[in-house]
């Protein structure tokens, strides 16, 4: 019996006596997205494509499945889907410039065993793989902020359809603001516990504070977490205006038409 | 331009204090980590100059094409006996740049000086100095957190650097004493990981304490599931090969990653929980326990399938480089998965039952505590 196999039956099991059928489609989306990851490392080894491009259209159909396929689409998903898309756009620019000027592509000195006898003239960009990376595992984190503002935002706004667009933004920050913490601890731990081998590695060999801070591997690690927490950060103001741009609009909409009849 | 003074004017003392002491110290450490050469041992050089040499195209045996190319760099020494001095020194690096990399003009790398010819220094690159610009991401990082999250965005760096300190110190006893298991070490680690988090991300009342009782719960079952399973299967399907570069016992330690890495999610699972039951019961202090049980449910159902999304995303792309580079020296696609994504798969699999367990522990206990409440009441 396979340690993996049984742990996702587990999980399956779990999902649908505590969820229902919505627990069964969360188990579904978890699969997709792994076959989306599948395919996209397909795509990545042909020399000749771009890893970015190829990432983003990923990051493209993982929003699909996550937000629509597990929320209809409604304007709800749309506007979280809208600006998911936005802020990783942002976010790859920046992570771009950084990498460039860190050097922190490829494998770091801790995988020499794990890449000797490989042929490392490959010819796939290490750099820009390492931008899909960055990307790819915060792309998570962003889609839940981005939907649980949009879903807050709607919330309130049934209830007090009289709000300004500045109160409305407020209130999204705000609702944002408390996601904020707990989502960024979510992937803080995340990456702690991945790289728990490494930090143990370090402190066996005795690295400086300096030998650290200068190793590619931990500056890597070190990029990928502020990183998250950046994108985070970033989608809650862009998801918050769009969603208070988006409803005033509705409003004024539906008053012009109601004046006219 | 009024609006502006008024604003200005509405701000504390407090707070500016604050932002005076962030903006000095932030320029502060900038312009000390540009300066610092004189700290390392190992002497650092800037490139100054360089040149391509020879470009030759290759073709490995899998049919792979890439690029070589030969720099030569001319580099002056910024600290050390030879500061001041230029160095020569020669890097091979490829298009693909999987452990090599092209340098530019302006940066800073670490040496070795090998050899003196006349007046020539030569020598080989070891690493390039990153410490600059991870500094700079975290001043961005810190920044965009303080204007987007304010008091809370301050809480979570807050929280993330006492937990980072708390990891280290708990790394370095169980590195010195041999005789200390991991697992202990992990164990209370975990412990103050929750309190920490929980309490500076809520503070100081029932809601919080139900939150930790539930996220210790919560971890200790996944524990027990995953460890059994583990157990049950003999670890059949799991290849540690990716953690070889350990002298350690490396099941331990993959045990006690698992651990720590799906603490967070079941952190928020239980705080999400304990604090909309708490509203509720804020709102209507009469409200039945089926009905608190009915709209925990409800939130559960809306908060699984994100967070252990979060959790997947997080671990499998960091798997994405070796699994190209072992598809691409044509191993066979079940071997290449199995080999590089098994403990990533594993891990989100685990913290997944733990999220899951964790919304029928974080409704029973905060219900529990809100009756504790009512009856005192």
């Amino acid at each position: 019996m396979n340690v993996l196999i049984l742990l996702a039956a587990i999980l399956l099991v779990l999902m649908v006596l505590v969820g229902g059928w919505q627990g069964a489609k969360a188990f579904i989306s978890l699969f997709l997205n792994f076959g989306v990851i599948f395919f996209t490392v397909f795509f990545m080894l042909d020399a000749s494509a771009n890893p970015i491009v190829i990432t983003f259209i990923a990051c493209i159909v993982i929003g699909c499945i996550s937000l629509f396929y597990i929320n209809d689409v409604n304007s709800k998903t749309v506007i979280a889907f809208v600006s998911t898309m936005i802020t990783i756009s942002l976010l790859l620019f920046f992570i771009v410039i950084v990498s460039e000027k860190l050097m922190i592509h490829g494998f770091g000195e801790e995988g020499e065993e794990a890449i000797a006898g490989l042929s490392l003239y490959i010819g796939v960009d290490f750099m820009k793989i390492g931008v899909s990376v960055i990307i790819m595992s915060t792309i998570g984190a962003i889609m839940d902020v981005a939907i649980s503002i949009a879903s807050s935002m709607h919330e309130v706004f049934k209830h007090t359809p009289t709000l300004s667009k500045k109160e409305l933004f407020k209130s999204g920050v705000s609702i944002g603001r408390d996601i904020l913490g707990t989502d960024t601890n979510t992937l803080f731990f995340a990456f702690f516990g991945g790289y728990l081998a490494l930090l143990i590695w370090f402190k066996d060999l005795h690295y400086t504070i300096g030998d650290i801070m200068n190793s590619k591997i931990f500056s890597s690690e070190m990029i990928l977490i502020l990183c998250a927490g950046l994108g985070i950060a970033l989608v809650i103001p862009i998801a918050s205006w769009m969603n208070a741009y988006f409803l005033v609009r509705v409003k004024t909409v539906k008053k012009e038409q109601s004046e006219k009849l | 331009m009024k609006r502006i003074i008024k604003r200005m004017k509405n701000i504390k003392v407090v707070q500016w204090m604050i932002y005076f002491t962030l903006a000095l110290s932030c320029i502060c450490s900038i312009i000390f980590i540009h300066n610092n050469h004189s700290l390392y041992d190992r002497p650092i050089a800037e490139v100054v100059s360089t040149t391509v040499e020879e470009t030759s195209d290759v073709t490995d045996m899998h049919g792979n094409k890439d690029t070589l190319f030969t720099q030569s760099i001319v580099a002056k020494v910024k600290n050390g006996e030879e500061l001041g001095r230029e160095i020569h020194l020669t890097n091979d690096y490829s298009t693909s740049g999987a452990y090599d990399q092209q340098y530019h003009i302006g940066n800073e790398l670490f040496v070795s000086i090998d050899s003196e010819i006349g007046e020539e220094l030569t020598g080989s690159i070891t690493d390039v100095k990153r410490d600059k610009y991870v500094l700079i991401v975290a001043w961005f990082f810190v920044f965009t957190l303080l204007i987007v999250g304010h008091k809370q965005g301050l809480l979570a760096i807050v929280s993330f650097s006492m937990n980072v300190l708390l990891l280290s110190f708990a790394l370095d006893i169980y590195v010195k004493y041999y005789d200390v298991s991991l697992l202990v070490v992990c164990g209370i680690c975990i412990l103050l990981f929750t309190a920490i988090s929980l309490l500076l991300v809520s503070g100081f009342n029932e809601k919080t304490y139900a939150a930790i009782v539930a996220t210790l719960i919560g971890t200790v079952a996944s524990m027990s599931i995953t460890s059994l399973v583990i157990w049950l299967t003999s670890g059949n399907g799991l290849r540690y090969e990716e953690m070889q570069f350990l002298t350690r016992p490396y099941h331990t330690v993959f045990m006690a990653g698992l651990f720590i890495g799906s603490l967070g999610a079941i952190m928020d699972v239980a705080i999400t929980m304990s604090s909309s039951l708490f509203a509720l019961y804020e709102r209507n202090h009469e409200i039945s326990i089926k009905a608190l049980r009915a709209s925990g449910i409800d939130i559960g159902k809306d908060v699984m399938g994100t967070i252990t999304s979060i959790l997947f995303f997080a671990y499998i792309s960091g798997s994405i480089p070796m699994l190209i580079l072992s598809l691409k020296n044509s191993s066979p696609v079940g071997f290449a998965y199995s080999m590089n994504l098994s403990l990533e798969l594993a891990r989100a699999l685990a913290g997944g039952i733990g999220i899951v367990l964790t919304i029928p522990i974080g409704i029973y206990t905060a219900i529990y505590f809100i009756e504790r409440k009512r009856a005192s009441v």
